[in-house]
């Protein structure tokens, strides 16, 4: 049961945000393709979701899973994306990613005089408080399976 | 009470302001901008806090003494004003008085820590101008400075001037 890693976009698909805790296999591209390959899929996935879904959704997407793990989507209505892999045992992180936002973002970046909207998030305050609540979560543990 | 946020968020936006529009008309910053900065913002602090030790103090009795009116400080005005009270007063009951305030409330969502020490004090500028517009509608005339070093712990220093 473990968190792998955790991205926050802003509402033009910059990147913000990005740490991982767990994470086995890296991409094989640089760190920017990767951000983009992730915001590009979301973008299309809620696109195709929205479009393409047979009944009447009022949340849109909200998660994916493959055989190894899960990839979980908040999105704000300002706009920010928090996007975070669990392996499979984590079935709704959308608590957890609501409290990033409104306890962990708002309280030490929106409130952070020095921190510009559409920079990243450079607040070692944030950075270490999210670590803390990661590592807090009841579904994280690191184990080497 | 109003929601506290509202003038977290002014009391920042108006830090950025005065740094931004002197910058433009400037073109740079040097030492001397940098005081006159400060200066503006502790300015605005003084006239506020000189109107708001007046609505605080409407139903309290006469001040004994200096002390006492910076137990005053201490304890009613930071509860009204920064919702805490000052942790520590250390006075050379000479004059000079140093309050400690150790989750000093406009620096703790900034850092816990050493992460934008140099930009603190432009933080705390209004607020040592609130401090000594209190003092001086109270009959103390001062200079109260601001000093950190670990976030979000601050220390103001008050030296009443004796006339």
């Amino acid at each position: 049961m473990t968190v792998h890693n955790l991205y926050i976009f802003d509402r033009n698909g910059k990147c913000l945000y990005y740490n991982e805790w767990n994470r086995k296999k890296q991409a094989g591209i640089s760190k920017e393709e990767e951000y983009k390959l992730m915001y590009g899929m979301l973008f299309s996935i809620r696109s195709f979701v929205s479009k393409m879904s047979p009944l009447d959704s009022k949340e849109g997407f909200q998660s994916f899973q493959t055989s190894r793990y899960r990839l979980h989507y908040f999105e704000t209505p300002s706009g920010l994306k928090f996007v975070m892999n669990t392996d499979l045992s984590v079935s709704n992180a959308r608590d957890a990613l609501q409290h990033i936002y409104s306890n962990l973002y708002v309280e030490n970046i929106v409130k952070n005089p020095t921190c510009i909207l559409g920079n990243s998030l450079d607040s070692d305050l944030f950075s270490t408080r999210l670590d803390t609540f990661i590592r807090a979560l009841p579904y994280y543990n690191p184990r080497t399976t | 009470m109003a929601d506290d946020a509202l003038f977290e968020f002014l009391h920042m936006e108006i830090v950025a302001h005065v740094y931004r529009d002197l910058q433009f008309i400037k073109g740079e910053t040097d030492n001397k901008d940098r005081a006159s900065r400060v200066s503006i913002l502790e300015g605005m602090g003084y006239r506020v806090g000189q109107g708001l030790i007046e609505r605080l103090t409407r139903d309290s009795p006469c001040f004994k003494d200096e002390l006492d009116v910076m137990k005053f400080i201490c304890k009613d005005f930071w509860t009204k004003v920064f919702r805490r009270q000052v942790d520590n007063l250390r006075t050379n009951h000479q004059g000079t008085y140093v309050l400690q305030d150790n989750k000093f409330n406009l620096l703790t969502q900034l850092s816990n820590g050493k992460q934008y020490l140099d930009q603190a004090p432009k933080y705390l500028a209004f607020s040592c101008g609130v401090v000594r517009g209190a003092l001086s509608n109270l009959g103390l005339e001062s200079v109260v400075t601001a000093e950190v070093s670990i976030m979000p712990s601050c220390k103001f220093q008050v030296v009443i001037q004796k006339l």
